[in-house]
């Protein structure tokens, strides 16, 4: 594992940088805290999408049970890998990145202070709530009071207590880029800075006109789309970027490639990224106007994309220190992903391919490589990079790490292909009027069959993570045992 | 762009761009759509749902057959298989939705969209028995069975009139019925009240097709 260290920059007067060590120690708790929890969120949707997708070769599989229902245990997957995994491990990731690149302990002076510990106390807490948002959220969807809004499914009083907590955690990560060390920022920097911002104005807005005060439903499918594209992109993918941005370079020793292309594409980035979920609606109840937007941001998306793949993937970089550097090599895997994502998201965004598969697995594969692929691969590779810097030691079993590795995206690949396929299979059938509907649902049972197969790989992928950190962070406390204390 | 304000306005304001086009003007002016006069019978359109229906929606996105089921039709220039399906008769427009509490658009089709399920099926028994049990009339269906919201009850003196008529495997044992709970009857009645068949000024009726 490597241990390379984000370099301090050109400190201004009066505000030299302190050390890594300390820094890392005013973030440690919580940071491990959010990662911990993020991940047996991910075991457990992954453990749920397994049961979904035997649902659909299976029906009566658990059946008859309503809390098992397939329309249950599907939103319930579907927000815990959003809000249990991808969210609080970006939420982890980004107190960690930003207390780093901004050379500055949480809670000011060494971080050691009356202030630091209170802020962790705090931080915790928020954390706390935020895993206690998830846990009821999810209990409510099984017992019967989903929302029914799609990604949006907890109940008023969860999405609160999500919104609170994101609050009380992503204010003090804001603070901290005023306060930094570095006064020309880096692109990451602004990254972290953007998504913290967003995550609660999207989630607030959303919520607000789609669950806690509805506007009649006329208005609420762009509002819909909007968030769902707006979650992924302008939330979650900033994070995993600003990872890539700040971890890539320096794991591989060398230097982004074309660099003043960096700030263009976050610009664009931000400016497409809330049209991005438009595609959903096309040909849809809305205006004209909006569908055409979808179909234009759609392919648009690309530009930034490709920039962003010019600056990480244009790097010269050597195979040798790529294949030696796990985080490396799945940040880079997750860059892959995002430029996957954006050529299907181009191509499902055009009026003719969206006409036959916009309803089908073809969707639902998009999605999964946007959420597993463009956004948890980066967010493994901070996990891996951070932890031992985090601990003070190395504490990854290789093998475990590999093994996760190499599952994650034979079972991800997987998955997203069969998707593809048999998306593509139903939307040719479902666009002629003349294959009976449930002649289409009997063309598609090859397809989940095999879709099964990837989930369970995803599923062990997700417990030889899960065993990993545990061995991780049992061997500290071990350690601690044995060194008397 | 290196001081926390100056990136905070900007990321504001190239974040307003969407917000403003997908959210603030949906709830503005999608929002503000009023029904409009019913020609025929003096009454209004959309049509107003009746009290089980709404009782039903409830039902309807507690169960979560958004993961299933769309209701939306779409018919362009280059999307024609929903209406050639016979699953509407025009498509969908934003001013079909007024009267729903939450719009239940769907973005996947692994049973029918559902839109115009209660022209297609008027029958309240068959909807009844789908969903206590989908492949009693459909063989090899994909859709679970709902079957919580039944009771399975000892026979007191008459055979209810509500209990369903199973027959084979499905069939209660000797001595016992079959009874749609309220959340049942909501449901197929929200089901049976999904019909937009009506024209609007925007979305004109064509022609009605055979369900396929
Ligand atoms: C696992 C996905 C799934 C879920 C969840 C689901 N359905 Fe279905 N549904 C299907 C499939 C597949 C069909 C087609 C086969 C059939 O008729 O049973 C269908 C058919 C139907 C039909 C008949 C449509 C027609 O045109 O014949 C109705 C009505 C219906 N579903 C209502 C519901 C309701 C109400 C719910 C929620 C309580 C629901 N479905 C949940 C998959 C699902």
């Amino acid at each position: 594992m490597s241990h390379h260290n984000l370099p301090h920059h050109h400190p201004a007067p009066g505000h030299e940088p302190v050390d890594n060590k300390a820094i890392d120690a005013s973030v440690r708790l919580p940071v491990i805290i959010l990662f911990g929890n993020a991940i047996h969120w991910l075991v457990i949707a992954c453990l749920l999408s397994l049961v979904v997708s035997i649902k659909l070769i299976a029906p009566g599989f658990l059946g008859g049970i309503s809390f098992l229902n397939y329309g249950r245990l599907a939103p319930m997957a579907r927000d815990l890998m959003l809000y249990g995994w991808a969210s609080q491990a970006a939420i982890g990731a980004g107190v960690w990145l930003m207390a780093r690149l901004c050379g500055r302990p949480l809670g000011g002076g060494d971080g050691q202070g009356m202030g630091g510990m209170l802020l962790r106390t705090l931080i915790i807490s928020a954390t706390v709530l935020w895993n206690l948002a998830v846990l009821l959220g999810t209990l409510a969807i099984f017992a019967g009071y989903s929302t029914g809004v799609e990604w949006l499914e907890y109940p008023n009083w969860a999405s609160a207590m999500l919104l609170l907590s994101f609050l009380l955690i992503g204010i003090w990560a804001v603070l901290l880029f005023d306060r930094r060390s570095n006064p020309r920022a880096e692109v990451a920097q602004w990254y972290l800075v953007a998504a913290f911002c967003w995550f609660p104005w999207v989630y607030g807005t959303a919520n607000l006109l789609l669950t806690w005060k509805p506007v009649q439903a006329s208005a609420q499918g762009p509002i819909q789309s909007w968030y769902c594209g707006s979650l992924l992109a302008l939330w979650l993918l900033p994070v995993a970027l600003a990872s890539a941005y700040a971890l890539l370079p320096r794991l591989l020793g060398c230097h982004m490639n074309r660099r003043h292309l960096s700030t263009l594409g976050f610009w664009m980035l931000l400016l497409l990224g809330g049209w991005n979920g438009m595609d959903r609606l096309i040909g849809g109840p809305v205006p004209a106007w909006m569908t055409s937007a979808g179909v234009v941001a759609g392919v648009l998306f690309l530009i930034p994309i490709i920039m962003i793949s010019i600056n990480l993937l244009g790097m010269p970089r050597n195979e040798v220190i790529v294949s030696a550097s796990l985080p490396g090599r799945f940040l880079l895997m997750g860059l892959y992903a995002l430029v996957i994502v954006g050529v299907i998201g181009a191509l499902a965004s055009l009026p003719d391919v969206s006409g036959a598969v916009r309803f089908t697995a073809f969707t639902e594969a998009k999605t999964q490589l946007w959420i597993l692929g463009a956004i948890s691969l980066p967010l493994f590779g901070v996990l891996y990079e951070s932890l031992p810097q985090l601990l003070g030691r190395d504490c990854w079993c290789p093998v475990l790490s590999g093994r996760h590795y190499i599952l994650t995206l034979v079972g991800l690949g997987m998955l997203v292909v069969l998707m593809l396929l048999g998306g593509l299979f139903t939307g040719l059938a479902l666009a002629d009027p003349t294959v009976s509907f449930l002649n289409i649902t009997s063309y598609s049972y090859p397809f989940h069959l095999m879709e099964c197969v990837a989930q369970l790989l995803l599923l062990i992928a997700m417990l030889t993570l899960g065993a990993n950190i545990t061995f991780a962070l049992a061997g500290d406390y071990l350690l601690n045992k044995h060194n008397g204390k | 762009m290196h001081r926390l304000p100056t990136l905070l306005s900007g990321i504001f304001l190239v974040f307003l761009t969407s917000w403003l086009g997908l959210v603030a003007y949906p709830a503005l002016q999608l929002g503000r759509l009023t029904p409009v006069a019913d020609a025929d019978n003096g009454g209004s359109l959309p049509p107003t749902y009746g009290g089980q229906a709404i009782a039903g929606q409830r039902i309807y996105a507690t169960e979560g057959c958004i993961s299933c089921h769309s209701q939306q039709v779409r018919q362009t220039s280059i999307t024609s298989s929903d209406v050639d399906r016979g699953w509407g008769a025009r498509p969908s427009v934003a001013r079909d939705y007024l009267r729903d509490s939450t719009a239940f658009l769907g973005s996947r089709r692994l049973g029918q969209d559902l839109t115009n399920v209660g022209v297609r099926r008027p029958d309240a028994k068959w909807h009844l028995i789908h969903l206590y049990h989908p492949s009693a009339v459909c063989e090899g269906s994909l859709m679970p069975c709902f079957s919580d919201l039944y009771l399975i009850r000892k026979i007191q003196g008459q055979r209810s009139n509500e209990a369903l008529a199973l027959t084979g495997d499905d069939a209660p044992q000797e001595g016992y019925e079959v009874v749609p709970t309220a959340d049942a009857k909501n449901l197929v009645a929200y089901l049976l009240s999904l019909r937009h068949d009506y024209p609007l000024p925007e979305a004109p009726v064509k022609k009605i097709g055979a369900a396929k």
